[in-house]
């Protein structure tokens, strides 16, 4: 946003893409409007199917995540003929030859040690800031890279991000850490290049959201997406947004479609939610709604109250924590089995849950409550006040992973990252990736693995392959991968050392004391050595579950960029003396006043003469 | 006309005006410093960042809070003789029900034969839609500097921790640190943040971390109740200082905001008078020198973390909530902050609250007295040439003197002098060792006889010295001596002066006289006066007036100094024992030399002087 925000001229070009974005759907729009009236849902065919799914599932300490899941799926042949799959995306696509693409916005911090694993294993998610990656076909890397670009731009209009900064320094070409997702025939799969890019300093915020939105056959007018309120999801402390559009094809690689999932998750903390209703400002609680610790000696003494808290789970309902409740259902959903438009609620049994009139509850397994929408009118789900709280149990992640700069200055410094096994039975074997910008120079050869305790370093023992491309300066970053192994309940420090360019002046961002963002570090999860087979990855195994670090910000040596300024008026001012000086000397003549000829030369006798002039008139008069 | 004028300067010998020169130095140097609290040469202070927008949000701290504050401050006096295990648990508890993240860890480190050792807890208000990458920093020792415990601290932070969590406005993480003591604790912390505690295998390192911490703030309130004014410390180790805007947010908002009257320097009744001006700037010039932590804050700022002690002081209205309200109001400007602090001075010497001189004023004053010793060095190297006859008018005159001098070369003979010298600085490596590695216990007796040492080693030094110069050249030798002394005094305090600039200045200040010792002639009572003198300037004495002015004894000067040097990472000592002990002891020797009277003194110069 700051680079946005510096640039008016960017902005402008990047408001008219949008525009002339924006034209072809709303041509899109009113196609679908009309599809709706003439082509009943059920009669559409597999290809142009539509499902979208709400996902609720309270967390530790009053939090609530909510996964919103769309997908649709359009045809994968070149024309034009689309009926739920955005044309504005398709387009991109095609021009771009992208055969597999992923997008994700992400805000906040997922808490892994209370919430467990991230919704969809990480898949949807991706590190702070925006992540894209997408398979190009192209024959060489030179013209997969001016795809990729073709690719950036485009999507910079259609998300109103700033994925056109996306350039060759921050791009990678992942080796070991991503796999296709989708269907690709083997002469495909030869062409394809993964490129990768992220830009970690992009907040996102709602101009995201209404392109996102805009991207759905039923926009957020009707269905789960009504709930979908920049307000609310801006307010949440986690929340990613991603975009994943991949071919699928059935088990004997037929009947082939274009699939794209698009997925919402958020971590609503309940409380704030509901108390923003009543006021937008914390104020302290009255104080007949503290709840007091009765126990404490003190409290005759005076008015003390030792607080007490999570007591009991707090009620809400949809309206509440989405300021609405659910609009009608989006009528080119699937109407019925498993796929049927659905809220679910991963709660126990025991807890009381309140519908409104018309939804029906369906068990699809056991773990989930799901409740059927009603076709019309609103739907609204209310959880009351629970005490004492009930315990969601929550599948810890397969690692715990942190990653930290250490020491200080502004000449070197470290990263350390601390990846903690929490198993007790099995060692964990995952792909750590690294993207790094090109004035962060890591020294390879200070990469050091070893045992949390042990200052022994021991990189036999945890680094199995390392894929490193180094930096060029100002030409791209740099690339690190690791596939590692840390064997169960241990922990294994990751460090290393690199140093700190000095930029040139105008290399500098806006609000360059602020220092530079560092892209989240990606950890793939790979599957478990008994089970083989997949593609990419290490030894040819799959990556099955993502997660990734928080972002770090770098201090570089930043000039005071008054400098510049007084350094033209050193110049100026020392050029102005050494000139003024100079000329001085040259045009003057230095004579003692001694030698100075009384009033002689040309000045005087101009001045004589004027005088006799004067003088002879004088006489004549 | 130009001709008169050079024909007059001839005239003048100039190393005659060197020493004059060298004394102006000095005196203009001092005037300087004394000139800066006039308004005419010093600045109002004001807000350059303008991000901070100082007390713009209100603040809503109150009410039911100090309910919760009242009980959390009973908890905290209950804990005053707990162990530490039982209050960081206790304390740890307070900070995971108001959900948030709680780590802790143990320290232990020793100086002077001594043990300081604790254990930290501390929580991370994880800013919402926040991404890790900034944090700020509200600590409250469990025990303050003077050993009290900090009952209203550690509830203040404790409430605001559970008040602060429910906003949802934080762009960047609030970490809340209660530390086991006011330096070794806060020390511990910072260190193993930045992973620079690895060298000590007593300091844990952190189970917890965030982004990079862009402001702290520490909170001393042992009393929990009404207070009148606060006081702002912001002397960071070595004589580092926060940024100037973290000062100026705190005294604007303390003040404008809230009504709270903030001092600095401990000077509780400031009436804004030149004398009072004066006062807080040496005040603050002693801190700066001194360059030790004086409180928790003091340990940020070598990490580039601006930071600053809010203490309160007196009886007054204000209660817990004006102070809750001051922090949460302070917490929200540091909010603000888009970069990183550095829009204002990082030098600067207040003078009261609205009132300072940054660097470029005020540093003159400490180049001019370190141009001093370089001033008289260079005499002395033109001087040890032999004493030339002033310059004579006449050309023949100075024909004769030409061929004189050519006849006979003289050539400085630099071995002994310099080897003297570097010998002389590295003697200072001995009471270096000896004051950081002694148990506090001995530090008394050890000091006492450092002093008698100090009476007599010129003494010694100087017939030493004498056995090992032949009588020829020993008054050249001598003054070679004292020029490479001096040169590297005014060389080192020039650098110095850029960094600490009071430090700078007081070495400089006490062995100004050092260029005045004469090297020959002068008679033995001037001699002995100067001398006098000399031990009354000496570093060991300038200790012996740091206990006086803070009135402790000379042992626990010792051991703070010890403790600053094995914890804090402080280096005045370096700059005691290595810069300015030497070039004391070196015009200690060469006045010594004159007192005693060496072997056949009276005749050598004689002949010399018959000879030339």
């Amino acid at each position: 946003m700051h680079l946005l925000s510096s640039l008016p001229k960017l902005r402008l070009f990047l408001t008219i893409i949008t525009l002339s974005i924006c034209l072809p759907l709303a041509s899109t729009s009113s196609s679908v409007s009309s599809a709706s009236s003439t082509a009943t849902p059920s009669q559409a065919p597999s290809e142009h199917d539509y499902n979208e799914h709400l996902t609720l599932r309270p967390l530790p300490g009053n939090s609530l995540l909510a996964s919103f899941n769309f997908k649709s799926n359009g045809s994968l042949d070149h024309g034009d003929h689309m009926l739920l799959f955005p044309r504005s995306l398709k387009q991109v696509l095609t021009a771009s030859w992208a055969r597999e693409l992923h997008v994700k916005f992400t805000l906040g911090r997922w808490n892994a040690e209370e919430y467990g694993v991230q919704p969809n294993s990480g898949r949807t998610a991706g590190g702070t800031g925006v992540e894209v990656w997408a398979w190009v076909e192209a024959g060489d890397e030179e013209e997969a890279f001016a795809r990729w670009t073709t690719l950036t731009n485009a999507l910079s209009g259609l998300f109103c991000a700033s994925l056109n900064f996306i350039d060759a320094t921050r791009t990678i070409r992942p080796v070991l850490s991503f796999q296709p997702t989708g269907h690709h025939s083997d002469a495909t799969l030869s062409r394809l290049h993964l490129l990768h890019g992220s830009l970690p300093r992009e907040p996102v915020c709602t101009e995201n959201l209404t392109p996102f939105l805009k991207l759905l056959p039923c926009k957020a007018k009707v269905g789960i997406s009504t709930l979908l309120d920049g307000h609310k999801l801006f307010d949440a402390n986690w929340q990613s947004m991603s975009i994943d559009v991949r071919p699928v094809c059935d088990d004997n690689g037929e009947n082939c479609k274009l699939e794209m999932e698009q997925a919402v998750d958020m971590v609503v903390d309940i409380e704030r939610s509901l108390r923003r209703r009543d006021s937008p400002i914390p104020k302290p609680r009255p104080h007949d709604q503290l709840l007091c610790d009765e126990t404490k000696p003190y409290l005759t003494e005076d008015a003390s109250c030792f607080p007490l808290d999570n007591l009991f789970d707090l009620g809400w309902s949809l309206s509440e924590i989405f300021g609405r409740p659910i609009t009608g259902t989006c009528p080119f959903g699937v109407k019925e089995g498993v796929e049927a438009l659905r809220v679910c609620l991963e709660v126990p049994d025991s807890r009381p849950v309140f519908l409104s009139v018309g939804s029906q509850e369906r068990k699809f397994d056991p773990q989930n409550r799901c409740f059927l929408l009603p076709g019309e009118g609103y739907f609204d789900m209310i959880l009351p006040k629970q005490r004492p709280p009930t315990l969601s149990p929550s599948t810890p992640p397969a690692l715990f992973a942190e990653r930290s700069f250490t020491g200080y200055g502004q000449e070197r410094g470290g990263v350390q990252t601390i990846l903690r096994n929490p198993s007790l039975t099995h060692s964990v074997d995952f792909v750590y990736l690294e993207s790094l910008p090109w004035f962060m120079k890591p020294y390879l050869h200070t990469l050091s693995a070893r045992l949390s305790g042990s200052p022994q370093a021991n990189n036999e023992a945890f680094i199995k392959e390392t894929y490193y491309r180094p930096a060029l300066d100002r030409k791209r970053g740099t690339h690190l991968e690791i596939r590692m192994s840390v064997p169960r309940n241990s922990t294994v420090l990751l460090t290393y050392d690199f140093e700190k360019a000095v930029l040139r002046y105008t290399e500098y961002p806006p609000d360059a004391n602020r220092g530079f963002d560092i892209a989240p570090a990606i950890i793939g999860i790979l599957e478990s050595q008994g089970v083989v087979g997949g593609v990419g990855g290490g030894e040819g195994r799959k990556v099955v579950s993502y997660l990734r670090t928080t972002s770090l910000l770098l201090y570089l040596p930043t000039p005071d960029f008054s400098m510049p300024y007084n350094v033209i008026i050193l110049t100026s001012t020392v050029i102005a003396l050494a000139f003024g000086t100079v000329f001085n000397i040259l045009v003057r003549k230095f004579v003692l006043k001694s030698e100075v000829p009384k009033l002689g030369g040309r000045v005087s006798g101009l001045v004589g003469k004027v005088k006799n002039l004067l003088l002879k008139k004088r006489g004549k008069e | 006309m130009g001709l008169l004028l050079s024909k007059r300067l001839a005239t003048i010998r100039p190393l005659a005006v060197l020493p004059f020169l060298s004394a102006l130095c000095v005196v203009v140097g001092i005037t300087w410093l004394l000139l800066l609290p006039l308004d005419s040469y010093s600045r109002r202070t004001y807000i350059s960042e303008n991000a901070l927008l100082p007390g713009q949000a209100s603040a809503y701290f109150g009410g039911s809070e100090q309910n919760i504050f009242s009980a959390y401050r009973h908890e905290a006096a209950e804990l005053a003789n707990a162990t530490d295990a039982k209050r960081v648990q206790v304390l740890g508890n307070i900070f995971a029900a108001a959900g948030l993240k709680v780590g802790r860890q143990k320290y232990s480190y020793t100086a002077s034969g001594q043990t300081y050792s604790g254990e930290n807890v501390y929580a991370i208000l994880q800013a919402p839609r926040g991404d890790a990458t900034e944090a700020t920093v509200l600590s409250a020792p469990w025990k303050n500097l003077d050993d009290i415990q900090n009952i209203g601290g550690v509830a203040l932070v404790t409430t605001l921790a559970r008040y602060l969590k429910r906003w949802s406005v934080w762009s960047k993480d609030i970490i809340f640190l209660i530390t086991s003591d006011s330096l070794a604790g806060p020390q511990a912390w910072v260190d193993a943040y930045h992973d620079q505690h690895t060298s000590n295998p007593g300091v844990e390192s952190l189970p917890l971390k965030s982004g990079a911490i862009q402001g702290a703030i520490v909170l001393d309130y042992p009393s929990g109740g009404n207070f009148e004014s606060i006081h702002i410390a912001y002397d960071g180790v070595n004589g580092q200082l926060p940024n100037l805007d973290l000062v100026n947010t705190a005294g604007n908002v303390a003040l404008h905001h809230f009504g709270i009257r903030p001092t600095l320097q401990e000077m509780w009744d400031h009436n804004d008078s030149y004398k009072d001006r004066l006062r807080t700037m040496l005040r603050g010039m002693v801190n700066q020198g001194l360059g030790h932590a004086r409180g928790g804050h003091s340990v940020f700022v070598p990490y580039h973390v601006d930071a600053v002690t809010v203490q309160v002081h007196g009886d007054g209205w204000h209660n817990e909530v004006s102070l809750g309200r001051f922090l949460e109001s302070m917490f929200r400007s540091l909010n603000n902050l888009l970069e990183h602090f550095h829009q204002s001075f990082f030098f600067y010497l207040l003078m009261a609250q609205k009132r300072f001189v940054s660097i470029g004023t005020y540093l003159p004053s400490a180049m001019l007295i370190a141009v001093n010793f370089t001033l008289g060095a260079i005499g002395l190297w033109v001087d040890s040439l032999g004493s030339s006859p002033p310059l004579p008018l006449t050309t023949t005159s100075t024909e004769k003197s030409t061929s004189h001098t050519t006849a006979a070369p003289i050539e400085r003979d630099l071995f002994l002098p310099l080897t003297t010298v570097l010998v002389f600085h590295f003697l200072g490596i001995l009471p270096l060792t000896l004051f950081n590695h002694l148990p506090t216990h001995l530090f008394t007796r050890t000091f006492s006889a450092f002093l008698f040492i100090n009476l007599v080693l010129p003494f010694l030094l100087s017939s030493t010295l004498t056995s090992l110069i032949p009588a020829s050249t020993r008054e050249r030798q001598l003054k070679l001596i004292k020029c490479f002394s001096l040169l590297f005094l005014g060389m080192a305090l020039s650098a110095l002066a850029t960094l600490n600039f009071s430090l700078a200045l007081g070495v400089g200040v006490a062995s100004a006289v050092l260029t005045f010792i004469p090297v020959e002639g002068n008679g033995k009572v001037v001699r002995g006066v100067m001398y006098v003198l000399l031990q009354c300037l000496s570093p060991g004495m300038a200790l012996v007036g740091i206990a006086c002015y803070w009135g402790v004894g000379m042992e626990e000067v010792l051991r703070e100094a010890s403790f600053g040097w094995w914890v804090s990472g402080m280096w005045t000592q370096i700059v005691v024992w290595c810069v300015w002990w030497p070039a004391w002891l070196c015009g200690g020797v060469l006045l010594a030399e004159g007192l005693v009277g060496w072997r056949g003194v009276e005749d050598v110069p004689v002949e010399e002087k018959k000879k030339q």
